[in-house]
């Protein structure tokens, strides 16, 4: 019998003090994909109680949670210097530094780039997916022309933020490098090629023959704002169009050679520098009127400032659930109603390094009086979304308050006495009009029909909409939903 | 020839509170067999799950998987 699982990670991972079996990444992430292809080649290699990883800030910065092996985390951009530095003090283990785009191709480029030309005795794993992921999907060197990210929202432009940066084909002009490949982890047929290249990068540094750079294309479905499986597309048609996959440089093998473009992949590479000229007439630049028009916030003029009232007793929300269930947008909709009443309001969003699949939370303060803390520790209106929010929150629920708990949820603990308990099918309601991710406005529409919130019911539809400023084709379409919903919810 | 068990086929084995439901096993799979299911796992996610048979044991769910833990095949 033989069994094809996880080899040579951890069976638990103690992250955030407790311990799980699910990495921090999201759905669909190309990290999930290398780290398990590293953790099986350093174990089926043996090389796990030789091998020192070095862990880089970005997206990747918790292998040491999950590779069973030494780490030394880095500072940002820095892992291919503390690399240097575990390779010289322990040249008789075997070095490896896993970067990302952002990290290696930016803050981290000339470390890696002279590590590489002294020809430092550790592998580099460079995870290029095209942008910063962890802190929300900025444009990095490696981002392609006219992609879109947070930073350039109108696409990247060469002329004002130059080409995208072939790391690869710059490596592989130096002398020193042993082996230098681009791969991917797009579909299976790449995956495997992935995992006998990074074979490849663990035999060089366990012969200590040198340095090595395996630059892998991954999907980071998150920022690309797609689906997994279109992230994977995108990963394998756009990307590899201006990366191409490829050996650059395998001096062992004969392939490629010091300052020469004559490999696999460059001779390739070189037809598709595109001309310089083409690119260098500066676009004019969309006017935006103002950060609050491109956050899609309320930007004070419809929304006149704060009065104090009193009269008007603070009330305390908890939203939460997992990342991508629109928790934090429901938050913010709650405060931007409040704000339309000129109440004060906070809104305090909670989550962990993932953007989308973890635990998500925020907190929110509606009061007459101005608010002295943003943190809610005991709500009055706890809205929960999935079954670990519930388990974390529910005792915490004031006298007198309301929990309102998506029907999927399994009641494994009892509110406490006094908490008034709604289990409403949001989830389900928004898949029955057709429209999954709306579960949101569902709640929405719980919070209205139950008169959870104490504010008008007017000032949450207009709240509501004033999310959907940027995409107006959803407001009316949400504003039936949450019509409807309630609809259904009151005369059930 | 002994005809072949039902337990001696290979099959995959999926942790469902590890599934994050990206569906990249799904698409992977070349046989079709796996889906994401109806129902909810504890955070909330629809997880994968196994048609019960047509799997040949090539473990591209498992490849194609981001999570470590998620799905593992097992061929008997």
């Amino acid at each position: 019998m033989k069994t094809i699982e996880q080899k040579g990670m951890y069976p638990k991972f103690p992250r955030s003090g407790k311990d799980t079996r699910v990495t921090h990444y999201c759905a669909g992430c190309g990290h999930g994909i290398v780290n398990k292809l590293v953790a099986e080649c350093c174990a089926e290699m043996g090389l796990q109680d030789n091998t020192i990883f070095v862990d880089p800030v970005g997206c990747g910065v918790f292998t040491y949670y999950y590779w069973d092996a030494a780490h030394i985390s880095a500072a940002h951009g820095r892992a291919s210097a503390a690399a240097t530095g575990v390779s010289r003090a322990r040249p008789d283990a075997v070095t490896i530094a896993y970067q990302g785009d952002g990290d290696l191709g930016a803050i981290g480029f000339n470390n890696a780039f002279q590590a590489a030309s002294r020809g430092e005795k550790f592998g580099c794993i460079f995870i290029n997916n095209s942008l910063y992921g962890m802190t929300g999907g900025q444009m990095a060197p490696t981002t392609l022309e006219g992609e879109t990210t947070t930073t350039t929202p109108f696409g990247r432009d060469p002329a004002l933020t130059g080409h995208p940066l072939h790391v690869c084909e710059v490596f592989s002009q130096l002398q020193a490098p042993v082996y230098i490949a681009r791969v991917s982890v797009a579909d299976t047929k790449r995956i495997l090629q992935c995992k006998q290249a990074i074979k490849r990068l663990f035999e060089i540094q366990r012969d200590h023959k040198g340095y090595a750079l395996l630059e892998i294309l991954a999907p980071c479905p998150t920022n690309f704002r797609m689906d997994p499986l279109k992230a994977a597309e995108f990963c394998k048609n756009e990307m590899e169009a201006e990366f191409p996959l490829g050996v650059f440089k395998d001096a062992e093998k004969g392939v490629g050679g010091s300052r020469s473009c004559a490999t696999e992949g460059g001779a390739d590479a070189q037809e598709r520098v595109p001309p310089a000229s083409a690119s260098l007439v500066v676009k004019p630049v969309p006017q935006v009127a103002s950060c609050a028009e491109l956050f899609g916030v309320s930007d004070g003029v419809d929304a006149p400032p704060a009065e104090d009232d009193p009269a008007v007793p603070e009330r305390r929300f908890k939203f939460a659930g997992y990342g991508g269930q629109g928790i934090l947008s429901l938050g913010i909709c709650v405060a931007e109603a409040a704000r339309l009443e000129k109440r004060h309001t906070l809104w305090f969003p909670s989550y962990g390094p993932e953007q989308r699949g973890g635990s998500a939370s925020c907190s929110v303060v509606v009061s007459g009086m101005p608010i002295g803390s943003p943190t809610v520790e005991h709500p009055d209106v706890l809205v929960c979304m999935n079954q670990p929010s519930y388990e974390r929150f529910v005792g915490d629920v004031k006298k007198g308050g309301v929990v309102i708990v998506d029907a999927t949820v399994p009641l494994t603990k009892q509110p406490p006495e006094g908490v008034k308990l709604y289990q409403v099918p949001a989830i389900q309601m928004a898949e029955d009009f057709g429209v999954p991710k709306a579960a949101n406005t569902m709640m929405l529409a719980a919070l209205r029909a139950f008169k959870a919130t104490g504010l008008g019911d007017e000032s949450l539809e207009t709240a509501l909409c004033a999310s959907f400023k940027k995409k107006p084709q959803l407001v009316e379409k949400n504003r039936d939903l949450l019509r409807r919903a309630e609809d259904a919810l009151l005369n059930n | 020839m002994e005809e072949k068990r039902e337990g001696a086929l290979p099959r995959p084995e999926i942790e469902e509170d590890s599934c994050k439901g990206c569906g990249r096993c799904v698409a992977a799979c070349p046989r079709k067999c796996l889906s994401l299911q109806p129902h909810m796992n504890r955070m909330g996610i629809r997880p994968v799950g196994y048609a019960g048979e047509g799997c040949i044991g090539c473990a591209m769910c498992f490849y194609n998987c981001p999570e470590p833990y998620a799905i593992k095949v097992v061929k008997p």
